[in-house]
């Protein structure tokens, strides 16, 4: 019984985690174009068969089964989709900057059709595994059986988003980041080029979703129609945290993990979805803006 | 001012690309799910409609189309539409979609042309409607071969169901859930999944405490692989038999070989299992042409195209002649014999293939023939 | 009628819903359906412009809307018969009340959190639809929606189901040129784009959100109902978010300020995947991408380019109404405000500590103090932008504290405002006439718009864009837009800072003006050179106390008052 909770909990935390990588990425954006990206769970979704992709060219150029393959791709996949972050920014965000947000909504939605059908047709619509980070296997301790691949999934999405808490908080590159994206015209004015950083947000932000993308392909396989779910998942975690804070965003991702398993075992999925989303309005009903204070408050 | 407007609107309609059919051309347009949460199945019914169609007598003059249907009734609706604006069909290969077909059956009907549809869900031929061709078997077969199977070979007597909020889910769940309870062996456990459930373990860990000795799942591709995989991971080696979506390839291929061990499936057939020489040649030429294998749906929709030609090469020429062929002869396809209940049901044999564990390529165990006793 | 036909945003709508109708009655059943399916959203869309675009809200329940319109006139349809129209009164009715009650918790929130709630709300519904299969046919649907009926003849050709929506399109349509018809459309954009001034100069805000929010749901569910009855079966395919991307994508291509935007987006989106169809599995790549250059070239939408074309401007040709020496303009007198120990504090901060004040008709008092000292917030107080904690206010015998800003407008409170005027939608003209009161005929409205803007000097510059303003000529602007309500009581915040003299001498005498009229005025500001010669009486503030009050030459000499005013210890 216990170790069927631990397990439980570890797989919330597991689940809750790759949330988190993807939340982190979609907060990021909006605190620094102030609209939403709404091909968020796209790019997640393109992650994950970026690496399905190089999986199969190393694969094909190694016949034995390599440990560890995962590890290795990971920074590629982080490269890869950070460089197509900066394009992505380019074609929604940079000829819209002077638009209202609601112009943005548009593009990202049109850039996840094209990112989801473009996969669709190129890959064909059948489900695809992505690599285990180091092997998809399962270890034993005492009489827990865990699954190698979760615990990669929470080692390494906890090791990228103390990475980026790091950059954002104490190297002077993520004071610029932040800067720009609380005030672009101050920040023009000591010397900060707000254009690159928003560019620069954005690959962060959709290299995170890239290896969110790579770790959530082997646990839960990928389909090309996965990107709605995650983006929703997202959107509530950052508006529950707090619209615009690093922390509570993280923070909620991970209790959203915790509280979609732990109510599905107590009762059902449905409850649990359901439940969620009561919840969810609950909060906004009693604490209108979020579980956390916002990162910017007004002053009258 | 009119006269521009009239002008304007053939204008208009011209750039829509009617389809210009010669004097003895056929035209079949192909109206199918190629994107969305059924592009798996739709896919493969596309294809398999295209290798009977592209392989048809030359002198029939086929002209055929793919159309997508996506994800909701409005869209299969407008399709048809279209389809019927461009031409004169013979015959239209339908969607899987249980819902998208129900909105286009009426509309079927008053054009009279014959949809030739894999759909299993039970209520399109309960409608009286002349026009549908089911070429997979319905529920009434497979979930009936599907309690069989457990009861009689398996011997279970505590069946655990997870199945799928979807149509094909709740259909397959009311069906199996009456059949079992018939047979004096009610579910002890059942829970309902929605598609996009990734982590299976609280299911699993409710169904095992409700001690089942078999797990029975009706779910689609990928979910099927998840619980798959996760029962075995946490030590569950109950046998699991399930439905359709486990013998397509595409699932099998998400799992390794050692976890399928225990697993079957109930399915129409299973191409790539069948050492018939005729399937087999099927099954090399659509991986060789589409860069996948076939399942039992491809081949299907496949048997149900080359249904439709027999009809055309023995003179039907209208879509009624057509319909009136479907409905009165028998043909044997590469699956099954096909042959009209009365109501549009032409499939009547179910077959369970099973895992043995060391390859992704099942071997079929059992078949069940004529089960609800129309031949 | 024929008012409502020279007007050009109206003339372009009903060559917007005429033009396509005549394509499509002579084209075959395929493009009818496309083009009544596209009437259906474009009933969807117009509705949610009425949220999106005219307040600027992003509401994500449009789509929850159509599916229970979908579902509500299905349900009864096919399980008790009723003919379509009850069956849609009945969606309607049901739909509506769900707005309503979600609107209560859900209207007050912040943007992005009043985007989420519409979400989850959604969301839930979609969780229902899908699982209470009793009730609604679970992931199948309901199956046999009977064909529309009108009375007592079915509807059966895409003809007559095109020409049924159409023409409930045309009502929609209709409705929505009503609700926003002059001067209601100037006041919705002061609320979407300044909704301080808004607030301040007797708008409802609460009724109007709750009055468009129920709207869209009306219209939504009626798109619902129509697209249920022309397919013939309900799914949970009606709830799914898609639908509403698609709304919201139609109303941003389109234009989101007009209902004219909806139409043609909605137009537009229907079409698109059907012209790329061709193109078999890659069609909604080529739609994705159409989307995307659309947005791109077109950020205000299709009918943004035409903005300037379609909106009619209000004029101010009104010479020929207004003789010079008649009175338009009259300010009641003998009101007096008495403030009472009204404190404020802001966490750590106090920024009021039990001010009292009493401010008597034709009065002028200054009020001065660093910044910081709490003479904003004490004017926020007032008008009622700002909740205080403790004290009263009495307007004459009534006690306002309680009462909304709106409400206090009402009574004879107008303030101005230090921020600048950022609207691109509104000129001079339209701005101070969304202020006008309420209660009058839009003629007189346009009157006393037009003689105020006179009196201050501003009605050469009538037509301008509100945003292309100098910045005295905005504070010309602000203060309009507070006369024109005839208040009783004027607060001025800081109403000289950046005048040049010159502007700064013409404002006085506007104000001495308006005090010899009856009003009391309370004006807030750093300018000692300003309201030297115009107060009666100067208060001075320091860290939200008064550390000296009385005439103006007393308060100078005051010690206290210039340690805090100037920094200057007792010298």
């Amino acid at each position: 019984m216990l170790e069927t909770g631990i397990q439980l909990f570890i797989n919330g935390i597991s689940l809750g985690c790759a949330y988190a990588l993807i939340t982190l990425g979609f907060v990021l954006v909006i605190n620094a174009i102030g609209a939403v990206n709404f091909a968020q769970g796209d790019l997640v979704m393109a992650g994950g068969f970026l690496s399905v992709v190089f999986a199969e060219f190393i694969i094909a150029n190694n016949p034995h089964p390599i440990t560890g393959v995962g590890l290795f791709i990971l920074p590629l996949v982080l490269i890869g989709m950070a460089c197509f972050g900066l394009l992505f920014s380019m074609v929604t965000y940079t000829p819209l900057k002077s638009c209202p947000p609601a112009t943005v909504f548009i593009s990202t939605i049109a850039a996840g059709l094209i990112i989801q059908h473009g996969i669709n047709a190129g890959f064909g619509p059948e489900p695809q595994i992505g690599p285990a980070l180091i092997s998809s296997g399962t270890l034993a301790i005492g009489t827990l059986t865990l699954s190698k691949q979760q615990i990669a999934i929470i080692v390494s999405a906890s090791f990228l988003i103390l990475c980026v808490g790091f950059l954002m908080n104490k190297t002077q590159l993520g004071r610029q980041l932040r800067a720009a994206a609380q005030d672009p015209e101050v920040a023009e004015t000591i010397g900060v080029n707000g254009a690159q950083c928003v560019a620069l947000t954005f690959s962060i932000a959709i290299a995170l979703a890239g290896a969110a993308g790579l770790l959530l392909s082997n646990q839960f396989f990928i389909t090309t129609s996965d990107g709605g779910l995650f983006m929703l998942k997202a959107y509530i975690a950052v508006t529950l945290g707090g619209w615009g804070r690093l922390d509570g965003a993280v923070i909620a991702a991970i209790a959203i993990g915790l509280f979609e398993v732990i109510v599905a075992t107590l009762v059902s999925y449905i409850l649990a979805e359901a439940l969620l989303f009561v919840a969810l309005l609950l909060i906004l009903l009693f604490r209108p803006s979020g579980l956390f204070a916002e990162a910017i408050q007004r002053r009258t | 001012m009119i006269r521009l407007l009239q002008v304007l609107t053939i204008l208009i309609n011209i750039t829509l690309f009617p389809v210009w059919l010669k004097a003895d051309e056929s035209y079949i347009p192909i109206l199918v799910p190629v994107t969305g949460f059924l592009s798996l199945e739709g896919t493969a019914q596309r294809n398999g409609a295209i290798q009977a169609l592209d392989k048809a007598p030359i002198n029939l003059n086929i002209k055929y189309e793919v159309s997508d249907t996506a994800t909701s009734p409005e869209v299969a609706v407008t399709a048809l539409h279209r389809a019927l604006s461009r031409g004169q069909p013979a015959a239209i290969a339908a969607p899987i979609f249980g819902t998208q077909m129900l909105a286009m059956l009426p509309i079927a009907k008053r054009a009279s042309v014959a949809l030739i549809t894999v759909s299993g869900t039970a209520k399109l031929t309960e409608l009286n409607n002349p026009f549908i061709f089911r070429f997979f078997p319905g529920d009434s077969v497979v979930k009936v071969a599907h309690a069989r199977y457990i009861h009689e070979v398996l011997g279970a007597k505590r069946p655990a169901l997870l199945y799928q909020t979807t149509a094909y889910g709740q259909s397959g769940y009311s069906h199996l859930s009456r059949i079992l309870k018939e047979n004096g062996t009610p579910l002890v456990f059942e829970e309902a999944l929605a598609p996009s459930v990734k982590d299976m373990l609280p299911a699993l860990t409710k169904l095992k405490a409700s001690n089942p000795d078999v797990i029975l799942l009706h779910l689609h591709s990928t979910p099927t692989a998840l619980v798959i995989r996760q029962a075995r991971n946490s030590g569950i080696e109950l046998p699991i038999v399930a439905g359709s979506a486990m013998h397509q390839p595409s699932t099998a291929r998400l799992l390794k070989a050692d976890q399928l061990r225990g697993v079957c499936a109930e399915t129409a057939a299973s191409p790539i299992s069948e050492l018939n020489n005729e399937v087999i040649k099927f099954t090399t030429e659509y991986k060789k042409r589409f860069a996948t294998a076939p399942d039992a749906f491809a081949l299907a929709q496949y048997d149900g195209m080359n249904m439709v030609i027999a009809a055309l090469k023995s003179g039907a020429k209208t879509a009624i002649e057509v319909r009136n062929w479907l409905a009165t002869n028998t043909f044997k396809g590469l699956a099954m014999s096909y042959k009209s209940d009365g109501k549009g049901n032409m499939a009547h044999d179910a077959t369970i293939v099973c895992y043995d564990g060391k390859t992704r390529i099942p071997k079929i165990i059992q078949r069940y023939l004529n089960v609800d006793g129309v031949f | 009628m024929m008012a409502l036909l020279s007007q050009r945003s109206f003339v372009f709508t009903l060559a917007t819903i005429l033009i396509p109708l005549c394509f499509a009655l002579n084209a075959d059943t395929y493009s009818q359906r496309i083009m009544t399916l596209s009437g259906i959203y474009a009933i969807a869309a117009v509705g949610y412009h009425l949220v999106f675009g005219r307040l600027g809200a992003l509401s994500l329940a449009q789509g929850c809307f159509f599916g229970l319109g979908a579902y509500s006139a299905s349900l009864m349809g096919v399980h008790f018969g009723l003919s379509f129209f009850v069956c849609l009164l009945f969606a309607i009715g049901f739909t509506a009340l769900i707005a309503a009650l979600i609107a209560i918790p859900v209207l007050r929130l912040g943007s992005h959190y009043f985007a989420l709630a519409t979400l989850g709300i959604a969301q839930l519904t979609l969780l229902v639809a899908i699982n209470w299969t009793k009730v609604t046919g679970g992931a199948n649907g309901t199956y046999g929606v009977p064909q529309p009926d009108l009375f007592g003849k079915t509807l059966s050709s895409s003809t007559e189901i095109l020409l049924l929506v159409w023409f409930i399109l045309a009502l929609a349509v209709g409705l929505t040129f009503w609700i926003t018809r002059k001067p209601f459309n100037y006041q919705l954009t002061l609320l979407r784009d300044l909704p301080e001034i808004a607030a301040s100069s007797g708008i409802d805000i609460g009724r109007w959100r709750l009055k468009l929010f129920l709207l869209s749901a009306v219209f939504g569910a009626t798109a619902g109902a129509l697209q249920a009855y022309t397919i013939g079966v309900v799914s949970p395919a009606t709830l799914e978010f898609q639908i509403m991307v698609s709304i919201l994508a139609m109303t941003v291509i389109g234009g989101k300020n007009h209902p004219t935007g909806a139409i043609i987006g909605a137009i537009l989106l229907t079409h698109l995947p059907e012209w790329f169809r061709f193109l078999e599995t890659n069609y909604l790549i080529a739609y994705g991408a159409a989307l995307l250059i659309t947005i791109i070239i077109i950020p205000n939408g299709i009918v943004g380019i035409f903005n300037n074309f379609i909106i009619n401007r209000v004029h101010h040709n009104l010479k020929s109404l207004l003789e010079d020496g008649k009175k338009i303009i009259s300010y009641p007198t003998g009101l007096s405000l008495k403030i009472k120990n009204v404190s404020k504090r802001y966490g750590g901060i106090t920024a009021l500590k039990n001010f009292s004040m009493t401010l008597d008709s034709g009065q002028i008092v200054g009020l001065v103090g660093s910044n910081g000292s709490g003479k904003s917030t004490l004017i926020n107080i007032i008008t009622g932008l700002q909740r205080h904690d403790t004290g009263t206010i009495k307007l004459d015998d009534q006690f306002i504290e309680d009462a909304a800003s709106y409400k206090r407008s009402e009574k004879g409170i107008a303030r101005t405002f230090q921020t600048s005027l950022h609207s691109y939608d509104l000129n001079v003209f339209e701005a101070v006439l969304a202020c006008s009161r309420n209660n009058l005929g839009i003629e007189e409205r346009e009157q006393k718009t037009h003689r105020i803007l006179q009196e201050s000097a501003l009605i050469s510059r009538a037509g301008v864009m509100t945003n292309q303003l100098s910045a005295a000529e905005a504070r010309k602007l602000n203060l309009c837009m507070a006369l024109v309500t005839e208040p009783k009581i004027l607060l001025l915040d800081e109403p000289a800072a950046g005048l040049s003299s010159a502007e700064q001498n013409f404002l006085s005498n506007q104000v001495r003006l308006l005090a010899q009229s009856g009003l009391s005025i309370l004006i807030v500001d750093h300018s000692m050179d300003f309201l030297l010669p115009l107060a009666d009486r100067l208060i001075c503030l320091n860290e939200g106390s008064i550390v000296a009050q009385g005439l103006p030459e007393e308060v100078l000499t005051n010690s206290k008052a210039l340690e805090s005013y100037f920094g200057m210890p007792k010298s």
